[in-house]
């Protein structure tokens, strides 16, 4: 029996598994990718086969016009974007000096055909095993070497000897993922909160000696020099969030369906961009996830030998998150709209932050936590061991028999967008039961909710511009609700929806909180939460109500605090309330 | 493609009521072979041998293509392309767990149940989506009393699921010259539909019993139309759908035969008989009862306006009497409200 709040593997042991070589190996070999943005460009050409081609590519052309007009990249500041921005601006001059030299259908066909290569060639990820072999000991390396000068700092007793499994924690089913990625092909879909997560998620996925993963990065990750080459050499395949016209979408939802069905690992995160409230994601983009479905089927109807395809989902705790205090001011920007005052100042995604954002997490005791959830198929069933799905009542569940319409295993389009709505709001679910609940979170919960309550009548956007003096809470009447609040997420753990740190878990309520005010206190410069003087007594207060608002919501959707969720989309009660009170 | 895939199929009902055997009759009309899953022996072998279901439909010679059956092992000899849960609401959950087993995956569900469940408050598809390994799951409903289809008087019925497989499905199976299918995505409000007009087909059955005349019943429908709207929206469903057979059609059906259960325990209640005397003279559960009562237990924790529904738990509970229900709803201070 696995215990639920250590989950299978209470420290990962990494080496002892042997590493597979995956199928993203073949990406270094470039017919094997020209293969691949041939295949994109089939697929994509079939999906627009209906539309006039004349209409399709001045739609194409004018989306990329606007964006390349908006876009302020500059050779100085940027030359990574601005480099593939003038390739864009020449494509496009010769797209549309084709254009205006063409007469019949099909040269309008070879035109699009054309810009979906454009498209695709762009997307397609490279791998190259040297650089791999270069990351996979340069990064542990620098990992432990950051680790290791940023506890000497602090002449901790085990000074270098530290190693970085007490302060990574990742636990779940680690075992199983190891043994599905054997017998199928992985869709890793992490919940998306920093930056970070994305040399995290490398990094863990080579923890767990799986083999490497492809993975939709965006452009920014490409910017900084260093990590563009490696990115791009990884299997990471490049999406460029500014593209929104159909044409591109289209080619990149193919992209990811073609190395899927090719069988490569992959990665992408389900929410489409980082969360800006800070909540865990309950909404998903479902485009890019019925990618997985579509390959399923295809793989079925090729018979091939592994055809499974396994959504695993995987969510990271962090004590602090690195770009908290941008994402919430974007977040309030939007909700609140002219209710929101906004201030200036975000942090840029530049090298020194990431050492910065590290070595603050090393230097303290900071733990961050990743979690794997349980496997999945296609339609949201959990696998078992041997990668069975399972249905409600134990029953085994053959997917292929959920593909058959009308006696055939096919495509169903519509049929396909229901699964797949079904698969997101599984994730979604699922997201919630494995997020791990740090001292931190839970601080900042009960902070938000005392205050709250001495404020109720406050519309939230005026309840964030509290004053100083307001926001003052007498220690003893912090810790009445504190204890309140951890009782009550005690009851969510016991009940398996969601999971505990190991201070939260052992902790009287003055260790927790101590530590939870600590980790808050590390990286931003103002203190989301600091215990305080006031009128001789001790008092714990907040720096900044927004970021406090934004730690506070990682533990939303669950059915904790009913008031105060800004957007509606869980407040809705009925259906669409599944969290809490029909249970 | 559709037509010969369907007129090949094999299906099977589960449930011997009346509703049930009208389905099955129709059914039988576009499909290979249609297998009845009955509780009891007797009435199974009954109707193989008489090809009559006397209990609940009179008059009704059941085609040759049915046959009925008492045993879950017998039902899923052979794999089956459409399953029809025709069950009242209390005995759904039950028995998908016991059918669990038997399902490939690859079938088509729908189900004729008119009501909720009970404490969960959980719709029957949503029921049916825990217990099986299925998820293609649909629902039938419209104002369809077993015994004017049985004789073959022209009806109409909705089909809603999420899925247009299931739709299709329940298009080519539940069509004939004299029974129509219109079909849905909003299968919450389909669901809700046929559960909340039970409630005022109790009010319905109240306001014939005093003796109002007609402007009082269709004030009754008309505002008890506004109260599923409002409660139905609330549960994700789409106001349109109430408009139509499903909401509408329902309502009027119900609230206007007597022969429905729900109308007579109205009925009995305003001559002066208490709820449980009534209930023991029907013999049988009346879904408005329980749906009364869990609905207006949510609406008022949630504060949606359900007067109407307020005033029948009052009167069904014994705390007010018919003329007091009637002036708590008549003297209501004046309201706005989009669906006058």
């Amino acid at each position: 029996m696995i215990d639920p709040r250590t989950g299978s593997h209470p420290s990962v042991r990494f080496e002892h598994h042997p590493a597979v070589r995956g199928e993203i190996y073949r990406l270094d070999d470039r017919s094997y990718r020209q293969s691949i943005i041939d295949e994109v460009v089939a697929r994509t050409l079939q999906d627009v086969q209906y539309q006039d081609p004349r209409l399709l590519l001045e739609e194409t052309l004018y989306h990329e016009r606007m964006r390349l007009r908006k876009s302020r990249a500059h050779w100085l500041t940027s030359p990574y974007i601005a480099a593939r921005n003038q390739r864009d601006r020449d494509f496009i001059r010769s797209i549309r000096s084709g254009l205006r030299n063409t007469v019949g259908l099909e040269d309008y066909r070879h035109l699009l055909e054309n810009y979906t290569d454009h498209f695709g060639s762009e997307i397609c990820g490279n791998f190259e095993p040297k650089v791999y072999d270069f990351a996979i000991r340069a990064v542990p390396w620098m990992f432990s070497w950051l680790l290791n000068a940023a506890s000497l700092k602090r002449i901790l007793p085990w000074g270098m000897s530290e190693s970085l499994n007490t302060r990574l924690k990742v636990v779940g089913e680690v075992d199983h993922l190891q043994r599905l990625a054997e017998k199928g092909t992985i869709l890793m879909v992490p919940t998306h909160m920093s930056n970070i997560d994305s040399i995290l998620i490398g990094y863990v996925i080579h923890l767990m000696s799986l083999p490497p993963f492809a993975y939709g990065a965006g452009l920014n990750l490409f910017t900084n020099p260093i990590l563009g080459f490696a990115m791009s050499r990884l299997g990471a395949y490049t999406v460029d969030r500014q593209k929104v016209s159909g044409l591109y979408k289209s080619s990149l939802k193919n992209y990811s369906t073609a190395i899927l069905k090719r069988g490569i690992h992959s990665i992408f995160f389900p929410a489409g961009g980082r969360v800006r409230s800070g909540a865990i994601e309950s909404r998903l983009k479902l485009g890019l996830l019925g990618t997985a479905l579509q390959a399923q089927i295809e793989r079925y109807q090729e018979n091939h030998p592994n055809p499974n395809i396994y959504i695993v989902p995987m969510v990271m705790s962090y004590p602090f998150v690195f770009e908290a205090s941008s994402l919430i001011e974007d977040y309030l920007e939007q909700a609140g709209k002219h209710r929101f005052m906004p201030n200036d100042g975000a942090e840029p995604f530049v090298l020194f932050n990431v050492i910065r954002f590290f070595w603050k997490l090393f230097s303290s005791r900071s733990e961050l936590w990743v979690r794997i959830g349980k496997p999945m198929d296609v339609f949201g069933n959990f696998v078992d061991e041997n990668g069975i799905s399972i249905g409600p009542n134990g029953t085994s569940v053959d997917p292929r028999r959920w593909l058959m319409s009308e006696g055939e295993l096919k495509t169903v389009p519509q049929r396909d967008r229901e699964y797949t709505q079904i698969l997101g709001e599984k994730i979604s679910t699922r997201y919630h039961a494995e997020n791990v609940v740090l001292s931190s979170h839970l601080v900042a919960f009960s902070l938000f909710q005392v205050l709250r309550k001495q404020y109720p009548q406050l519309d939230l956007f005026r309840f964030l511009r509290l004053a100083e003096a307001q926001r003052m809470v007498p220690m003893d009447r912090f810790y009445e609700e504190a204890e309140r609040c951890c009782a009550m997420i005690k009851k969510a753990a016991n009940s398996g929806k969601l999971h505990l740190s190991h201070t939260l878990q052992c902790g009287d309520v003055k260790i927790w909180v101590e530590d939870g005010v600590r980790q808050l206190g590390l990286f931003h410069d103002a203190k989301v939460a600091k215990i305080v003087t006031h009128d001789s007594a001790a008092a714990i207060t907040t720096d900044d109500m927004n970021l406090l608002y934004y730690y506070r919501n990682r533990l939303t959707g669950y059915g904790f605090g009913k008031l105060d969720e800004a957007s509606q989309s869980r407040d809705i009660f009925g259906e669409t309330d599944e969290k809490g009170f029909l249970v | 493609m559709k037509k010969a895939f369907w007129s090949n199929s094999k299906i099977a009902i589960l449930g011997g009521g009346s509703f049930g055997t009208v389905l099955a009759n129709i059914a039988a009309q576009n499909c290979a072979a249609v297998t009845m899953y009955v509780r009891a022996e007797d009435q199974a072998r009954a109707m193989n041998s008489t090809r009559m279901n006397p209990n609940y439909v009179k008059d009704l010679v059941l085609d040759s293509k049915i046959k009925a059956v008492s045993h879950y092992e017998k039902v899923f000899e052979q794999p089956l392309d459409l399953i029809l849960f025709a069950l009242p609401s209390h005995a759904t959950r039950e028995q998908a767990k016991i059918v669990a087993p038997y399902l490939k995956g690859s079938e088509m569900i729908l189900h004729a149940t008119k009501g909720i469940e009970e404490q969960s408050l959980k719709r029957i598809s949503t029921v049916l989506a825990e217990e099986l390994p299925v998820v293609r799951i649909g629902a039938i409903s419209g104002p369809n009393l077993a015994g004017e289809i049985a004789k073959g008087e022209p009806a109409a019925t909705v089909v809603a699921s999420a899925f247009d497989d299931v739709i299709a499905a329940g298009e080519a199976v539940l069509s004939t010259p004299r029974f129509r299918v219109y079909t849905a995505h909003d299968l919450i409000g389909v669901e809700w539909g046929g559960t909340l007009k039970n409630i005022f087909a109790i009010a319905s059955g109240i306001l014939d019993s005093v003796g109002f005349g007609w402007n009082t019943r269709s004030l009754l429908l008309s505002r008890g139309l506004a109260e599923m709207v409002r409660f139905g929206v609330a549960m994700g469903a789409q106001s349109e759908t109430f408009l139509g057979l499903a909401g509408m059609g329902d309502l009027i059906a119900t609230c206007s035969s007597n022969q429905s259960r729900n109308f007579r325990v109205g009925y009995h209640l305003a001559k002066g008989e208490t709820l449980d005397a009534v209930l023991a003279e029907l013999g049988q559960v009346a879904e408005g009862v329980r749906t009364t009562r869990i609905v207006y237990e949510f609406a008022r924790e949630r504060g949606i306006e359900m007067p109407i529904t307020e005033s029948v738990y009052k009167i069904i509970q014994g705390q007010w009497s018919v003329e007091q229900g009637v002036q708590h709803l008549m003297t209501r201070p004046q309201v706005q409200d989009e669906w006058v």
